[in-house]
């Protein structure tokens, strides 16, 4: 039943009858847009997360304050994009099994591990699917950094980098060109040694993310207001930590990694 | 075939230095997916005024014929070079004759006003709206991936040199996102007194 | 005795005669509401320092007939909490009769304890977002205002029939969101001019917008309530908007009625 109503990206131009007196029927639509944008990189021992604070819908904007990105527990982090209310109900259930797994197995369940329970999450409601696209990341059993993205309905793969989203087309390139250095060649090598990626520092990364963002709000107008980033990183080494309880709690509420996360401002207009 | 922009597939972009401007394009030419060609050239000049036409290569192919027609009457009757102002006027009227039937192409002009040496760049939509800029022009099938990259990499003042390391690198990474554009580009770096045009390689899929 | 387990628990067929099963195989098909019948417009809420305000005209609407001109569309719920509707006013109605039944439920006299603004909203926001899963929505948008009573905090909120919700310093539902947000946001860009906002200028703020709302929304009628919540509890209100004039229509040509 629910496949006859279409996702809003694929919806079609109404349909004209025939007969002129028969009344066209509006039909009411689930879903909706509210565009913004996120973003999602894995660094060798972090993981950045980033999306835009605009809600909108049409040409109005809801607010200027809505979090994109959640804190899912067990230092995992999830980052949705499309229609809201679907993105924080999909969170608040990832949330909530990520809870129910440190419960039942008294250990924080592994980034790998929510991957694939998120796409069995999507998986479940195939045929009335969550309209948003979501991106988890946190840091694997080695520490390296991790960031697993999906299609609506649970595909998925783990990826250095990601742009979701409605400023997905314009930030994507960006980040191929200055993350993952495409195009990009060693000098005086005359084009045959291409720079190798992967060992970026988290600052620069974080420089890159912001110009991103401040690229894609110039040119988008779903796209603005305020920038939330969340940074997953390695809890400091516990000789570093003077209390022995903090470090029995901080293992306990961080799992793999610890979160941070950082407000700052885009243009509003 | 419901789109005639991107039908064809290409892409354009053109962008402004300090005393400099830059004009690319991509060299494919397809039918939907299908790439039939990949020397198809969408950047042209005339004298000293640069055009890049993206969209339906036959309309592509007509402006060329029809621009070049235009600017050699125009040469005959002015007995000097088109300044890149003038032809971004000559653009706009002649697609705005087409208001109803529009060409289905989105051009870009770049040169360099040989009177007072300031770099020109500006773009259209397919019914001759100018859309003058200072920093960069872009239109195409891959017209989104070049804003976002354009609007980070383009900085005011470049150099002659930088500005075609920022073009073509705008231009590599915006193709490589589109299925539609790509098989090669043409890079033209236009100062007043030197065109140098440079052909790009990259990924052929 | 039945050795059948299915049988048990069950009235006996030799004693009650077979279950009559006729009204599970309904050719009549399920209808859902597909669309508003009668209909509030919209309704503000802004938030200022120590509480927050709200308002909503008194109009049901018929299509384009004012059906009703006494509709009271905000409704308190408990001691801190003021839930305004626009949208379906059946709808509206089977929603408070929903919170009513949340509140006698909830009302734990003994342990200190109350539903405030938050978990009112929650808890519609969670009805909205079921009703459109199965496909049957409650057509509404509506405002949660609330105070937190120890803290002063303001709350205020918005969901709507697909389940989207969401915060801000000024909100308004409907026609409001076009018209009155813009002038909201112009005194309240962002919580810091909130807490700088006092309640006899977010007063004055209200009824300028419904003002705005009364001369541009054709469904908006001259009477509206009104109400503040503060730590103290809930002020309410009724207001009747005056002084209307289309007289600077006159100075716009083409516009207003002209000599010319």
């Amino acid at each position: 039943m629910a496949s006859q109503y279409m996702l809003p990206h694929v919806q079609q131009p109404p349909s004209f009858h025939s007969t002129a007196s028969q009344p066209r029927q509006h039909q009411w639509s689930p879903y909706t847009e509210n565009g913004g944008v996120i973003l999602g990189i894995a660094g060798k021992d972090y993981v950045i997360i980033a999306g835009d604070t605009r809600s909108s819908e049409g040409y109005s904007i809801n607010t200027r304050t809505a979090r994109k990105i959640f804190d899912v527990g067990s230092g995992i982090v999830l980052g949705v994009v499309g229609m809201s209310a679907d993105g924080e109900e999909l969170a608040r259930k990832v949330a909530r099994r990520i809870d129910d797994y440190k419960r039942n197995h008294d250990k924080h369940i592994t980034v790998n591990a929510a991957a694939v329970m998120l796409s069995r999450i999507l998986y479940a409601k195939r045929f009335f699917p969550y309209y948003c696209q979501p991106l988890l990341g946190g840091l694997d059993e080695d520490g390296v950094g991790a960031i697993y993205t999906y299609d609506y309905v649970g595909s998925f793969e783990r990826e250095a980098s990601r742009a979701f989203g409605a400023a997905a087309s314009l930030i994507t390139p960006f980040l191929d060109n200055q993350i993952n250095l495409k195009n990009q060649f060693v000098p005086g090598t005359n084009g045959d040694e291409p720079r190798k990626p992967g060992d970026l520092p988290m600052d620069r990364v974080e420089k890159i993310v912001k110009d991103a963002f401040t690229s894609a709000v110039e040119r988008h107008i779903e796209v603005g207001d305020g920038l939330q980033l969340v940074r997953v990183t390695r809890p400091p080494p516990r000789e570093a930590m003077e209390d022995e309880e903090e470090v029995d709690e901080r293992e306990k509420t961080a799992g793999g990694g610890v979160l941070t996360e950082v407000m700052s401002e885009l243009k509003k207009d | 075939m419901s789109n005639p922009f991107t039908l064809n597939g290409g892409a354009c972009l053109a962008m402004a230095g300090k005393d400099c401007v830059a004009i690319a394009c991509d060299l494919r030419l397809g039918q939907q997916a299908l790439t039939l060609s990949n020397n198809f050239p969408k950047v042209f000049n005339y004298g000293d005024v640069f055009l890049g036409l993206t969209g339906l290569a036959t309309d592509v192919q007509t402006m060329h014929s029809l621009f070049r027609y235009k600017v050699n009457l125009y040469r005959l009757r002015e007995e000097r070079e088109i300044e890149p102002e003038t032809m971004a006027n000559l653009v706009s009227s002649t697609l705005y004759e087409r208001r109803f039937g529009p060409y289905f192409v989105s051009p870009v002009v770049a040169g360099i006003n040989q009177r007072t040496g300031k770099p020109f760049i500006c773009g259209f939509d397919s019914i001759g709206c100018i859309d003058f800029a200072k920093d960069f022009i872009v239109s195409g099938t891959a017209s989104d991936q070049l804003f976002g990259v354009a609007e980070g990499l383009w900085e005011p003042d470049l150099e002659p040199e930088d500005l075609f390391e920022t073009v073509s690198q705008t231009l590599l990474n915006s193709l490589d996102r589109d299925a539609l554009a790509g098989w090669g580009a043409h890079v033209y770096i236009i100062t007043k007194d030197k065109v140098t045009k440079r052909l790009l390689k990259s990924r052929q899929d | 005795m039945n050795q059948f387990p299915h049988g048990w628990g069950r009235p006996r067929d030799d004693v009650y005669g077979a279950y009559d099963s006729s009204y599970l195989n309904s050719t009549e098909p399920v209808s859902h509401t597909q669309r508003p019948i009668v209909t509030g417009t919209s309704v503000l809420g802004v938030k200022f320092n120590g509480g927050v305000i709200i308002a909503a005209d008194n109009i049901a609407s018929y299509g384009s007939l004012a059906r009703y001109d006494n509709v009271e569309r905000l409704l308190q719920v408990g001691t801190h909490t003021v839930v305004g509707a626009g949208g379906d006013i059946s709808d509206m109605q089977y929603l408070h009769l929903l919170l009513d039944n949340l509140l006698i439920k909830e009302q734990y006299p003994a342990d200190d304890h109350a539903l405030l603004a938050p978990q009112v909203h929650t808890y519609i926001s969670r009805v909205l977002y079921q009703r459109r899963n199965k496909f049957d929505p409650l057509w509404n948008s509506i405002l949660t205002a609330g105070a937190d009573p120890k803290t002063s905090e303001p709350f205020l909120s918005y969901v709507d029939l697909r389940g989207t919700t969401y915060t801000a310093p000024a909100l308004a539902t409907g026609y409001g969101a076009h018209l009155a947000v813009p002038i909201l946001r112009r005194h309240v860009p962002d919580e810091e001019a909130c807490a700088s906002l006092s309640q006899e200028d977010a007063e004055k703020l209200v009824e300028e917008c419904m003002k705005v709302l009364w001369y541009r929304d054709a469904r908006s009628g001259v009477k509206y309530s009104w109400a503040v919540v503060t730590k103290d509890g809930v002020t309410t209100g009724n207001n009747k908007i005056e002084n209307q004039s289309w007289k600077f229509a006159e100075m716009i040509k083409g516009y207003g009625a002209q000599n010319v």
